[in-house]
């Protein structure tokens, strides 16, 4: 029988092909917005039953990751007028090919682990390290320093997953130390590519190249 | 109580952004003064934390602590002078940052907790990052960005190791508190598999963040565009924060029987950094870049001697130590010759001896010390960590380790040469300001002494925190 988190999850790996196939902007962070709706749902249905701590935990995040911080920076880009191309060092056919062997290689991967506290939902393992993967792609295989904040975002969704759904009896903790690290770390980021914007007028990261050896 | 000591320059710091320029220099100095009498009080009494589950004072915890306060001290009456020349206009920006990051960077090394740890590290990011933007030019912007991305990136990583660590709990089932000492009493019981796993994503997510070579490559921009005053802070103990969450974990490692493996990993991380060191040091063109590559040499030594353990673990708190104390004063000097000769450049520079001798005497003091010339406390920290490599049988690590230095202080001192003695387009003399000047030589002068006469209390302390990762020598 499926376990319905597995359906859930499956729906976090299309959005990362999604996002690794999206020229452009809005279409990216409409998939990231996605994505962290369903990474902020999950740990609610594993483990231990519903409590009103791990609620309120969960709506929080679901509101910062999921809401407050796509909306923000969908807001900046069309305030500030960025281009919406991503801007890709790798195309998006390769890109979407590469995200295809990348969760065949972390089902593989997954095997190896056997955790007890996730009990049988069979690809929160191999969505964790997709999810983390790509968000390192994204890093590396765009440009445009948007496409790279989402791709940093993304990353914090995999440590997430990793984070609340492995280690059950610390979860608040570290949900609430990543949850810091993605506001602080965006707010911070956000003002830095507005000062690119204005300085560069453009925020392709190729033009940020005269510090190198 | 141990709490205060975060607590006050995360206030005065939230203050400095609503003063005047002047009041907030002299706010800046007066912070200094407060950390540092209570950084003694902490040391000599010891007191307990008001969160004991998040904060103890430990033996690393409080060398740093000391070497962070007596380091800001100087620096902030540095900085007043240099504020006062420079003339910024987000000066207050500066200074709160400042006090902040003294504040974070007080958070690490108090912390006991994993996640608390985690969070302290990433927070001295963001309180440094306006730090490096206070110059508002294109290369500044460009080393920030690199330096918020990469750092984040690489301590999200330290994230997932901490992650992994508690999942080593979960899978072998142990109930503790997630604090570093705690941990290390139930070393012994964890999942060794997830915690190897955990040792080497913290390695790689706090190594960036220390300037261990592959994940350096936002250090030499960050260190080159930030002002010096902020230049000396980071490479001075940004670097020490990062390498104390590298060598809790690896207390974790040693209490678990694990120590060598992490002294493996440890000393190939150090070996790869001491050598990308090597090789960029020696076309250096700038001199502020020059000072950020023989950082990642010295992050790169310590790490090797941690790695190695017993003898070499204790050269390598002795270099830590002594290369905040010099390292800053370089950087300091630094910023005395790019206000007097208005440029980063080498070429640019020339004839210090005669131009600024009192900063020359400051900057090749600093040279002849961070090579690990005698009679200053590299040398002999040096000198333990090789000991130590052939005493342990890593015979060919140690000879790469000796080639390595002989070839950066080559560089370095080609590099220094020109600076002190080559041709300057001018000759006419540049006033120095005498309070930009003894910060320097007291710094200098503090290292000289440790060399030759370490308080005993000081050598306990030190002693004690390399026992936890080596067994004692």
């Amino acid at each position: 029988m499926i376990h319905p988190v597995d359906t859930l999850l499956s729906l976090v790996l299309l959005s990362i092909l999604f996002s690794f196939g999206s020229s452009r902007l809005p279409g990216l962070i409409k998939a990231l917005a996605f994505q962290g709706i369903i990474v902020s749902v999950v740990p609610l249905f594993i483990g231990h039953g519903v409590t009103g701590e791990g609620v309120l935990f969960t709506s929080v995040t679901l509101i910062i990751r999921g809401i407050a911080i796509p909306l923000c920076i969908y807001l900046a880009i069309k305030k500030v007028g960025i281009k919406r191309e991503v801007e890709p060092i790798i195309g998006y056919n390769a890109s979407m090919l590469i995200g295809l062997f990348l969760i065949l290689a972390s089902i593989f991967a997954g095997k190896k682990f056997n955790i007890n506290a996730i009990g049988d939902v069979s690809l929160l393992v191999p969505t964790a390290i997709t999810v983390l993967i790509g968000g390192i792609y994204l890093l590396i295989a765009r440009r445009n320093a948007i496409a790279m904040v989402l791709g940093y975002i993304m990353m914090e969704n995999g440590i997430y997953l990793v984070g609340t759904s492995f280690s059950v009896r610390v979860r608040h903790i570290v949900e609430f130390g990543i949850l810091l690290d993605v506001l602080a770390g965006v707010m911070i980021m956000a003002v830095i590519l507005q000062n690119i914007k204005q300085e560069f007028d453009d925020v392709d990261t190729a033009l940020l190249r005269t510090l190198k050896e | 109580m141990v709490e205060i000591i975060i607590l006050i320059p995360l206030l005065t710091g939230i203050l400095a952004f609503f003063l005047p320029r002047s009041p907030g220099r002299q706010l800046l100095v007066l912070t200094g003064v407060l950390h540092l009498l209570l950084s003694i009080f902490l040391w000599a009494k010891q007191p307990e934390a008001l969160l004991p589950d998040y904060f103890a004072i430990t033996s690393e915890g409080l060398l740093s602590l000391i070497v962070i306060s007596l380091l800001f001290f100087m620096i902030s009456i540095y900085t007043t002078t240099y504020l006062k020349i420079s003339n910024y206009k987000s000066e207050k920006m500066f200074t709160g940052s400042m006090l902040m990051f003294l504040a974070t960077m007080t958070m690490v090394t108090l912390s006991d907790h994993i996640m608390v740890m985690w969070i302290a590290i990433e927070a001295t990011t963001l309180a440094s990052a306006p730090l490096i933007f206070t110059h508002k030019t294109p290369s500044s912007l460009e080393a920030t960005w690199k330096y918020v991305l990469v750092c984040s990136v690489g301590i999200a990583m330290a994230l997932l190791g901490s992650v992994l660590i508690t999942v080593s709990m979960e899978v072998a089932n142990i109930d503790a508190p997630l604090s570093f000492s705690a941990l290390s009493n139930v070393a012994k019981g964890l999942d060794p598999m997830w915690l190897k796993t955990g040792f080497i994503f913290i390695l790689v997510g706090y190594g960036t963040k220390m300037g261990l070579a592959p994940m350096h490559t936002w250090l030499p921009d960050a260190h080159s565009e930030a002002p010096s005053p902020a230049s000396a802070l980071l490479s001075g103990v940004l670097l020490n924060c990062a390498y104390l969450g590298i060598f809790k974990t690896n207390k974790i490692m040693m209490a678990a029987g694990l120590g060598d493996f992490s002294g493996a990993i440890l000393m190939v991380f150090g070996l790869i950094s001491i050598l990308a060191a090597a090789t960029f040091i020696l076309k250096q063109t700038e001199y502020k870049r020059l000072l950020a590559y023989s950082s990642i040499e010295n992050m790169g030594i310590i790490a090797f001697g941690t790695g190695i353990g017993g003898i070499g673990a204790y050269g390598a708190v002795l270099c830590l130590i002594h290369h905040s104390l010099i390292k800053s004063s370089l950087f300091l000097t630094s910023g005395n010759i790019l206000l007097g000769y208005g440029s980063k450049l080498i070429d640019k520079t020339g004839g210090l001896v005669k131009r600024m001798p009192k900063s020359f005497v400051a900057f090749f003091a600093g040279f002849a010390a961070i090579s690990g010339f005698p009679p200053f406390g590299i040398f002999i920290g040096e000198l333990f960590i090789i000991i130590g490599a052939f005493r342990s049988g890593h015979y060919t690590a140690a000879t790469l380790f000796i080639l390595s230095l002989c070839v950066i202080f080559a560089g370095f001192a080609n590099q220094a040469m020109k600076i002190s003695f080559g041709d300057s387009a001018e000759a006419a003399r540049i006033e120095e300001k005498i309070t930009m000047v003894w910060p320097q030589y007291a710094l200098l002068l503090t290292s000289l002494v440790l060399t030759f006469w370490i308080p005993d209390t000081l050598y306990q302390t030190i002693v004690h925190a390399v026992t936890s990762i080596s067994g004692g020598f």
